[in-house]
């Protein structure tokens, strides 16, 4: 299990992280959801030993990590860019960690090239070793990367956006092949992302870093239906979050509200049961299975609405027009403080 | 039933591909002309008449073109000037050796420890502050550091190391070396860092997460990484070296000859066909060691 207890990173003024705290338990696919510039990769970055915090602990097992060098934590890291070594063939970049380790290296070659050949069958590139780097893919070279980090068996894996560098259809088979090496490894992978369906597809369980700290650690079902905070619903773009105040009866502080879980009518045409807030209709956009339509609401705010091209549920709305949007209170989710 | 057809009657003009591909050549041969022209006439011309020129007949004040291989005949038989040549290999291979000792670990540092680009760019620059004053101030200015009552030789006294002037320091082969090494060092220094910056640093970070520790990271990664550049400055400084005169002739005190002083004082002495086989052998011998280089490295693949 790898422990980070109250972990602060600064870069002189610029605040990364800030009392951080996050476990990662063992035999488990956890990724971690963050916007870009949230301080995920510094998060990774501290683990692997790369940098060290200015406070806090990282521990793995009991063990303590923070202050260790890098290539004395058994810590398998793969890069967005890949990082792989370009003077070496496929499979003398898998084969590096084994052979050139300061802790018991393998000096048997035949071993060696076992090992790496049974990584390499691992993420699919069976028979690639004699391959450049130059000369494969990008989703090969992806491959690559996992099995040069795998074949040194570490303790837990970070992934640093693994998918980012591949196009959509790639990104789709990886994030299975993912799931499924790491379930027969049996070792625990750290994925950090900044795609919500990503985080909530990988993750057996999902944090969500804002503002330097975890906010959420979940199951994703849990997370997605029922987050504990605005931050953490704001990162599952799936949530309208506006001021209580909007809805006659809402009470206080901020309401969370799934796009797919309003309905709209004409204004004073709500159900009589339902929260109701009136919003001007602004801009429809069709992007396939969903429509999106974009509501302004009498605060500025923005608000967005999902409806299923199988089972339409929203009336034909007009540019410009006023409609009152309406949900059952049970949906909502109140959170304390005022809206952003 | 109509049959769809896909041939149709061929175009008798040049399609507008062709044109184009037409014009793309014409603009690379405007490209290359002036850099052709150039080594044709300065290079290929005077490389060819200096080859000729070495077959000429040497009376003693004068040079007339009847062919003979009399000035070969008299280099090759000579003990002193087949020992030019062997002092000439020497010395290169030693300031090559002494740049490159010298040079790689500044390289190093620049390249991959200092990782801000704007310091990176004034460290560099540092290395090339000898040369904003002229060839002959920084060699001569070895003179009072390496002389009898020198700088060296007068600490060392002073401090009880030695009770005579240390003899060996100027006016020998190793105040050449040394001159030399100051002045191509930088020669090295530049290329070196050039591929040791280019270098991704997740890379280093990938080999530290894979456990090598550092001195196996360089064996394994950095130094195979900046090798092009290491042999791009040794070219520099091979082409710099073999050639020289200048520095022997100010520091060895007449006692270091090497190929290029040959050549100047045959010159001076207007032996034109002699010093045209001097020209012609140095000639094979700098052709010589870049063909060498570029077979351990090959740069089209590295760079």
């Amino acid at each position: 299990m790898l422990t980070v207890r109250q972990v602060s990173r600064r870069y002189g003024e610029t605040v990364a992280l800030e009392g951080l705290s996050l476990e990662v338990p063992a035999d488990t696919y956890m990724s971690l959801l963050g916007a870009s510039g949230s301080g995920k990769t510094t998060l990774l970055r501290l683990i692997a030993g790369f940098e060290e915090p200015d406070a806090g602990q990282i521990a793995l097992d009991g063990t303590r990590l923070d202050g260790k060098p890098p290539h004395q934590r058994d810590i398998g890291f793969v890069f967005q860019n890949f990082a792989l070594f370009p003077h070496l063939s496929v499979a003398q970049n898998v084969a590096f960690g084994l052979r050139y380790r300061a802790a018991n290296p393998l000096t048997d070659n035949e071993e060696i090239r076992a090992r790496s050949e049974a990584a390499l069958e691992l993420v699919g590139l069976k028979g690639f070793g004699h391959r450049g780097i130059g000369a494969i893919s990008g989703g090969q070279r992806q491959r690559v990367a996992l099995a040069r980090t795998l074949v040194c068996e570490p303790r837990i894996v970070l992934l640093d956006e693994p998918l980012g560098a591949l196009d959509a259809n790639l990104r789709a088979r990886m994030c299975d092949e993912l799931k499924a090496i790491r379930e027969r490894l049996g070792v625990s992978f750290l994925h950090v992302t900044g795609s919500e369906t990503e985080a909530l597809t990988m993750g057996d369980r999902v944090a969500v870093l804002s503002g330097g700290r975890i906010v959420q650690a979940d199951a994703p079902e849990r997370l997605f239906a029922e987050p504990a905070n605005a931050q953490a619903a704001r990162h599952l773009n799936a949530w309208n979050i506006f001021d209580a105040g909007l809805c006659a009866g809402g009470g206080a502080g901020q309401l969370g509200v799934r796009f797919d879980q309003i309905d709209i009518s004409a204004p004073g045409q709500a159900p009589g049961a339902h929260l109701r807030l009136p919003a001007r209709f602004l801009a429809g956009e069709f992007n396939g299975p969903t429509a999106l339509s974009f509501f302004r609401a009498a605060d500025g705010s923005l608000l967005q609405v999902t409806d299923h091209l199988s089972q339409p549920r929203l009336p034909d709305l007009v540019e410009g027009q006023d409609y009152d949007l309406h949900f059952a209170p049970q949906t909502a989710r109140q959170f304390p403080g005022a809206a952003r | 039933m109509t049959a769809l057809s896909t041939d149709s009657p061929m175009p008798t003009e040049t399609s507008p591909a062709q044109l184009r591909e037409r014009k793309d050549r014409r603009r690379a041969w405007l490209l290359l002309s002036p850099g052709l022209l150039w080594m044709a006439l300065f290079m290929v011309l005077p490389m060819c008449m200096v080859v000729y020129v070495s077959f000429w007949t040497q009376t003693t004040f004068s040079v007339n073109s009847t062919l003979t291989t009399a000035s070969w005949e008299r280099f090759l038989g000579s003990a002193t000037y087949l020992h030019a040549i062997g002092t000439t290999l020497r010395v290169w291979a030693i300031v090559l050796a002494a740049t490159l000792i010298v040079g790689y670990p500044v390289a190093l540092y620049i390249g991959l420890f200092v990782r801000n680009k704007t310091l990176q760019t004034a460290l560099l620059v540092a290395c090339v502050i000898p040369f904003w004053t002229s060839f002959l101030i920084r060699v001569i200015a070895w003179r009072p550091m390496l002389g009898t009552e020198g700088a060296i030789n007068t600490i060392l006294m002073k401090l009880g190391l030695i009770h005579e002037p240390l003899t060996f320091l100027l006016f020998s082969e190793f105040s050449v070396l040394v001159g030399m090494t100051q002045i191509y060092c930088v020669f090295m220094v530049g290329p070196v860092t050039f591929m040791i910056g280019r270098i991704d640093p997740s890379v280093i970070e990938a080999a530290r997460d894979l456990g090598a520790s550092f001195g196996t990271i360089f064996r394994r990664i950095i130094l195979p990484l900046s090798l092009p550049g290491v042999m791009v400055g040794a070219i520099f400084v091979s082409v710099m070296v073999l050639g020289e005169f200048a520095t022997a002739a100010s520091l060895s005190g007449r006692k270091v000859n090497l190929l290029g002083n040959i050549i100047v004082s045959q010159v001076g002495s207007l032996k034109w066909a002699f010093a045209a086989v001097a020209g012609v052998v140095l000639t094979l011998i700098i052709t010589a060691v870049i063909a060498l280089a570029l077979r351990i490295v090959d740069l089209r693949k590295e760079m």
